[in-house]
């Protein structure tokens, strides 16, 4: 109890009231009835990231200049940082709460830089001399494969990849056109992944459909070969000369084969594949028109993909359909009705509705149909179910068959690169649960990041580090008077006139004075990144810092006022009522 | 301790041509104060910019705390004081009004922060002129209150001010009247940085917040004592005449001048006596000559401690006068003027006590002319008593 002065006398007492000793006996924690405490939680840029990437963390990393370190943090989730800075349409950036203040954060141009940094320093992810565990086989090279791949193989298990193709890479290969993803960045991704004792074998054609029996000697198996048969429109014509579809095309160029092709080209459809397509024909010396059914709202590719096609010199028809191709000594007349927007159809999109009696004319040399990819079924083995073009698995990527697992574009519709990864991650986990006996389920419910399905491997392999309550921090939970306004960087990009010439990268890297600014710029999220705002407000010197950890409240004196939780920018300390 | 800012050194006193404000910064300076904190206002802005320029310059290696308000401004510098050092701030009106609370924290933490108040009218109506009102309302706070007459004596104020604070434990205000001194330039002579080092010493308080030794400041006081350290700020208070003389007659032996609590001028044998604070005096000091050659038997005095009221300074004075005359710049509404208020609670246990004529004047920064202040007088030598008890002086009809 406390120790009250007993003063005799009015001379005894002092002029102030002051106390004669320290006040540490006044254990003012105890008038406490809610208590702050740090705890780290989800920033929406990771949650919304489908390859799960610890995004508030690497950039925390690039801020104190650490790049290598950002670069390590990326690779624990993902073996393609290179590749997603430059070809993953960043859902991330959609989500930052940045954007709510000013703009987003220029994730994806951070992720490139510490990726052409490690690459430049020639960094590379330790290889484990721990023995292999089991053999695990993995059909496709492309981004989920390969994910699945390396992540078994940091695990310990041997891996082979088995690619019918004679180069690895599948989509990332003859998918993306170099001028978004040079081929020497996706060589080195991959050679990283194989340092790490994963073999690829090229050209490897296994029995079709694929026997499972062959693969014996594998204790379990990843199936990911994608989706890459291009949908026809079912008109007449269109199996005729001249006419390509849209990723056999884009193989093609990506392989620098020959293209027969005339001056004039219309490209069908409104995905990625069809933008890609349409400037993959520009820089080619040709002239494309993308002919779409809906409209430009309702377009599929991506906003900036679309902005820099017409940049480029693309023509974008909208609410044209070809309903016939008609051949006529080497052109092609195209016939198309013209369209008008009805109802919503189950996309959630308002359906084209043909206009009776609009039939016209275009004249062009060659057709360009990129409506869309379906999966090749015939080749997948027995056993495996399907529903709605898509192979059926359960949550952990488990099929119908003991041992075999299915991901990638094979079983999603959501087909972007950083969709892949994360498929071909999750299915590394499953795989390594489903071989050590634990419940894959409840392993990656531990595991998902917010509220998923994103997931993170690394808490899977290290679950006491860097815990995270898994709340989202919304905008409105951050104490924004302590940011001031910047602009984001920006990549720059070649000018226009430059990239149509030819297939180079058109955006380059960002240098490090402003990756550096632009990491400077991130609000950090959830994550204390140690700004001392509570050590500096805390009225009670309450706010502890020391050897070994970077905050910690000293409950014995601690009032609960919160204003350390008020104060802090980033939602990164919490309040709980006293427990009494 | 902080440097003298952009003062000649060595060289005596030199004359200069500023406005108040500019004086109340060369006494800060002067002061060797460590910790500025303020927030802006009018009339007081000047005095902020003055410092906040110098010390941004780095010529002057004063820390200056930035603000969010004049409660801050008070809060800060009771944190900087507890801390044992020398803080100084300035305001008005309004922003003296929001100081309130932290007013009262400053004098029962006993803490010997120096104000300056440039004396504004609070509002509405909305009013930026000279009225007493802001620092007459603020003296149940337990700060002493020195008025001034001219540039000259706001700067002499401050130095002395720092001499009695630190002395008694008590906060001092400053006050001088908006823009008739704040705005307006006169000669000032500006003692060497030597001289007032060798009248002011450096701040070294008892008590003060030393991480080594760690204890807790202005901790609780039960019933049982509360009372006592109330009673301590009383007698601390009983001591500033005392003490407020001797550090008069000090400076007078280093700078030649002086101020006392009051001053009386005038017949010695007076019967009428016109009493001001404030810029009025000046103006009065003129009509009184004019009526003394005219013969009439009167006299002025010029109130400038009005915290604590100087009732035996005034004992002393009121000998034989039959009647004062007491200009307020200042209405305590339902009262009346605030320095009448206090002259008759003093006068009550005089035994020949003079009638007191309470004139209102000059409120919201009407000027207070000769003519007003003629009439004043004349009205009190022609009344035995006054007709009413709120005299109202140049209202319109």
């Amino acid at each position: 109890m406390s120790k009250q002065l007993q003063f005799k006398s009015l001379l005894e007492m002092p002029e102030i009231a002051v106390s004669v000793g320290s006040m540490d006996w006044n254990k003012t924690g105890a008038w406490r009835t809610q208590q702050p405490f740090y705890e780290d939680k989800t920033p929406p840029c990771s949650a919304a990231c489908p390859a799960g990437n610890d995004i508030v963390s690497f950039i925390q990393e690039i801020s104190k200049e650490n790049y290598e370190g950002a670069w390590r943090l990326i690779k624990e989730e993902n073996p393609f940082p290179a590749i997603c800075g430059r070809v993953c349409f960043h859902p991330c950036e959609l989500k930052c709460n940045r954007g709510s203040f000013d703009e987003p954060i220029a994730i994806h141009a951070l992720e490139r830089f510490v990726a052409d940094f490690a690459a430049g320093q020639r960094k590379k992810i330790e290889r484990t001399t721990e023995k292999g565990r089991e053999r695990i086989a993995i059909i496709g090279s492309g981004p989920a494969g390969m994910s699945c791949a390396f992540h078994l193989a940091k695990l310990h298990y041997r891996v082979t990849v088995f690619e019918s193709f004679s180069l690895a890479g599948g989509v990332l290969r003859f998918g993306i056109p170099s001028y978004r993803l040079s081929k020497d960045v996706l060589d080195q991704e991959l050679s990283d992944i194989e340092a790490l004792g994963v073999e690829i074998r090229r050209g490897i054609s296994l029995s079709n459909p694929l026997r499972i029996e062959d693969l014996k000697d594998f204790q379990a198996i990843f199936i990911a070969t994608g989706a890459h048969q291009s949908r026809g429109l079912s008109i007449p014509g269109e199996k005729g000369r001249g006419v390509y579809r849209g990723l056999d095309f884009l193989k093609k160029i990506n392989l620098k084969a020959r293209v027969k092709l005339g001056e004039k080209i219309a490209v069908i459809g409104g995905g990625n594949t069809a933008v890609d397509v349409a400037r993959s024909v520009v820089r080619l010396g040709k002239k494309a028109t993308i002919l779409y059914r809906r409209s430009k709202e309702e377009m599929p590719a991506f906003e900036e993909e679309i902005t820099e096609a017409l940049e480029e010199g693309v023509k974008i028809r909208y609410l044209v359909n070809p309903i016939h191709i008609h051949q006529k000594d080497g052109l092609k007349r195209l016939e198309c009705l013209r369209m008008a927007l009805g109802e919503k159809d189950e996309s959630g999109r308002r359906r084209p509705v043909p206009i009776p009696n609009s039939n016209f004319f275009l004249e062009v040399e060659n057709v360009i149909i990129a409506a869309g990819e379906d999966i090749e079924f015939s080749y997948l083995p027995k056993g495996m179910e399907r529903r709605e073009g898509i192979v059926l698995t359960q949550r952990d990527g488990s099929t119908g068959i003991k041992g075999v697992f299915a991901g990638g574009d094979l079983t999603s519709n959501q087909r972007t690169v950083a969709h892949a990864i994360g498929s071909g991650k999750k299915a590394a986990m499953a795989i390594d649960c489903h071989l050590r006996g634990k419940d894959s389920e409840e392993a990656i419910r531990q595991v998902l990041i917010g509220e998923g399905p994103s997931l993170s491997i690394f808490r899977y392999l290290h679950p006491d580090e860097r815990p995270m309550n898994s709340h989202v921090v919304a905008f409105e939970e951050l104490n924004t008077d302590y940011f001031e306004l910047a602009k984001r960087k920006r990549e720059s990009k070649r000018s226009v006139k430059e990239r149509v010439k030819g297939f180079k990268e058109m955006t380059s890297t960002l240098g490090e004075d402003s990756a550096s600014e632009e990491a400077k710029r991130c609000f950090s999220c959830g994550t204390c990144n140690e700004c001392e705002n509570c050590y500096v407000f805390c009225p009670d010197g309450s706010v502890l810092k020391g050897a070994g950890f970077s905050h910690q409240v000293d409950y014995d004196f601690c009032k609960g006022c919160g204003i350390c939780f008020t104060e802090c920018p980033r939602g990164a300390i919490s309040l709980r009522e006293e427990a009494r | 301790m902080s440097s003298g800012g952009n003062l000649s050194k060595g060289g005596g006193e030199m004359k200069k041509v500023i406005t108040g404000n500019q004086a109340v910064a060369y006494g800060v300076i002067l002061s060797r104060v460590d910790v500025v904190s303020a927030y802006p206002i009018t009339p007081q802005t000047t005095i902020v910019e003055e410092l906040s320029e110098l010390i941004a310059s780095g010529r002057l290696k004063t820390i200056f705390l930035k603000v969010e308000s004049e409660h801050s401004a008070l809060a800060a510098l009771t944190g900087a004081s507890t801390g044992g050092v020398r803080c100084f701030t300035a305001t008005s009106s309004h922003g003296l009004a929001y100081m309130h609370e932290m007013l009262h924290w400053a004098c029962g933490a006993r803490l010997p922060i120096v104000m300056v108040n440039v004396n504004r009218a609070i509002g509405p109506p909305w009013n930026i002129w000279n009225d007493q009102s802001d620092s007459l309302s603020q003296r149940d706070t337990g700060w002493i209150q020195l008025y001034c007459e001219n540039n000259q004596e706001v700067l002499d104020t401050i130095l002395q001010a720092y001499r009695i604070a630190e002395e008694v434990r008590l906060p001092v205000m400053v006050v001088l009247d908006a823009f008739v001194l704040s705005h307006t330039s006169e000669a000032v002579e500006i003692p060497s940085i030597e001289e007032v080092d060798s009248f002011l010493p450096p701040y070294c308080p008892d008590d003060f917040i030393d991480p080594q030794e760690p204890k807790a400041f202005s901790v609780i006081a039960t019933p049982d004592y509360f009372m006592e350290f109330r009673f301590k700020v009383q007698r601390a208070m009983e001591r500033v005449p005392e003490v407020a003389q001797k550090v008069n007659d000090e400076f007078k032996a280093h700078f030649g001048r002086g101020y006392g609590a009051i001053e009386r001028y005038g017949r010695e044998d007076a019967e009428v006596l016109l009493m001001t604070s404030g810029t009025v005096t000046g103006t009065s000091r003129m009509v009184i000559q004019g009526m003394l050659k005219k013969g009439c038997p009167v006299g002025g005095v010029k109130i400038k401690h009005f915290r604590p009221f100087p009732s035996k300074e005034i004992h002393e004075t009121i000998k034989g006068v039959k009647k004062i005359a007491i200009i307020d710049r200042s209405l305590s509404p339902g009262v009346g003027g605030i320095f009448a208020q206090e002259l008759r609670a003093v006068l009550y246990p005089h035994e020949e006590k003079p009638q007191v004529f309470g004139f209102i004047s000059g409120l919201g920064g009407r000027d207070i002319t000769p003519n007003l202040i003629e009439e004043a007088v004349q009205y009190t030598m022609d009344h035995d008593r006054p007709q009413e008890e709120i005299l109202w002086l140049g209202l319109k009809k």
